[in-house]
């Protein structure tokens, strides 16, 4: 019996070490004997959707969902087609340059745009190149700020990924709405939800 | 103390050069002690007028001050997709954001009650927008007279303006405009809850530290007087 999902790759069918999470797969015993079952199981629990907040910045080469929700700020999606692996960054505010402290690099599009990228690179086994995918950056209260920056986020996340030379190959960006976005790290998959609307895939 | 407070207001305007080590709107225990009552003066007079329009018993919980970086405001309410309808105000010279986030349901049902409708499903959705800005009118009007009457203070609200979205992405811009001026916000928030329904009702506020000084002096007059 099995205590833990076990995680397989999709394509070689070896089983993928998430020890460093938490996640135990000690308690198998015979690999020989994995039924269906447990395939349909595994098939379940493979995209487990794991949460990136405001300023943070998460890569992963395992088959998650990364799961976000922007308003103004900027969710970039960094996707490794070659080694299936990828990660998102939750922006909040153009460039660091305006903030005179010292903080998260994932808070700012220009410093967020190269240690995310540094960060999947880290995961890769061999070299290749990063596309990117952007949502977000909407002015949800057209009378709170003559500053919009919803607009300014999107126009410096552009300018960051062009500098970087990383390829932006879709978005969805500005509009009134909030997006929740879900980006499977294993595919490249960028699915926007607006609330109460349509769902885009990216 | 003030130079550094002025400082952080001007914060926008700078240059990249000016890099100070630490900031931190207020440092001083017994001034956040003071805006803590303030603040608990005001959701008392709101809550008392929520009860009044709603006929009914309205309870809330302690008045909380937050003073943590902005960006972890989200992780603190575990609301993230939850549906949500907020009034959004502000006082008049861009002092301070305000946000009233109701349950989406739960706003559904007291504008409901407001709007005498026979029931939520034959609301209509104009009466329902129209009845959430009005409530966001009475309750943070009757917060801010509080606070007015009490300091001396004029607190002029700006017009309500209502959205329905999720609750992380309405938050989202607060703290995007908080983060911009230091990496330690402070915030103010209370909780009301109707006496017979589970979901909660969340007033959050956005003092700028020009007001929150000003608050402070001004309070602190009141009580030598």
């Amino acid at each position: 019996m099995l205590t833990a999902p076990i995680w397989l790759h999709q394509k070689t069918g070896s089983i993928i070490d998430r020890s460093h999470i938490g996640v135990k797969v000690g308690a198998i015993t015979k690999l020989q004997t994995i039924t269906t079952t447990t395939i349909e199981t595994t098939t379940k629990t493979r995209f487990e959707e794991i949460r990136v907040n405001m300023a943070e910045m998460k890569a992963e080469k395992n088959p998650v969902k990364l799961v976000t929700s922007v308003g103004s700020c900027v969710a970039i999606c960094l996707y490794d087609s070659a080694n299936m692996c990828g990660g998102l960054a939750h922006i909040m505010l153009p460039k660091s340059a305006i903030a005179p402290h010292e903080s998260l690099p994932g808070k700012f599009a220009d410093t967020a745009v190269p240690s995310l990228a540094n960060e999947v690179r880290k995961l890769c086994r061999k070299e290749s190149r990063l596309s990117a995918k952007i949502a977000g950056g909407a002015n949800m209260f057209p009378n709170m700020n003559a500053l919009n920056i919803g607009a300014k986020n999107v126009e410096a996340v552009k300018e960051a990924l062009a500098q970087h030379k990383i390829r932006l190959i879709a978005e969805d960006v500005g509009g009134s709405h909030g997006r929740r976005i879900s980006f499977e790290v294993e595919t490249g998959n960028v699915t926007v939800k607006v609330f109460n609307g349509e769902t885009i895939e990216l | 103390m003030s130079e550094q407070l002025e400082k952080n207001n001007s914060v926008m305007y700078l240059k990249s050069e000016f890099k100070p080590t630490v900031y931190s709107t207020l440092i001083d225990e017994v001034d956040l002690g003071i805006l803590l009552e303030l603040g608990s003066i005001g959701a008392g007079h709101a809550a008392t007028a929520l009860s009044q329009v709603l006929q009914q018993q309205v309870t809330i919980n302690i008045p909380r001050i937050h003073t943590i970086p902005p960006h972890e405001l989200p992780k603190h309410y575990e609301k993230h997709e939850e549906p949500t309808t907020a009034v959004y105000m502000q006082i008049a010279n861009n002092d301070c954001d305000i946000l009233l986030a109701f349950d989406a349901v739960e706003a559904k049902k007291i504008a409901a009650i407001m709007t005498m409708a026979p029931s939520v499903e034959e609301l209509d959705p104009a009466m329902e927008e129209s009845a959430i800005q009005e409530l966001g009118n009475i309750l943070i009007g009757s917060f801010l007279t509080a606070i007015s009457d009490f300091t001396g203070i004029q607190l002029i609200p700006t017009t309500p303006q209502r959205v329905i979205d999720t609750f992380d992405s309405i938050i989202d811009n607060f703290v995007v405009k908080q983060a911009i001026t230091s990496d330690n916000a402070l915030i103010f928030d209370t909780q009301f809850k109707r006496s017979n329904e589970d979901a909660k009702s969340i007033l959050i506020l956005f003092p700028s530290p020009q007001l929150q000084k000003q608050l402070v002096q001004k309070s602190k007059e009141q009580m030598i007087n």
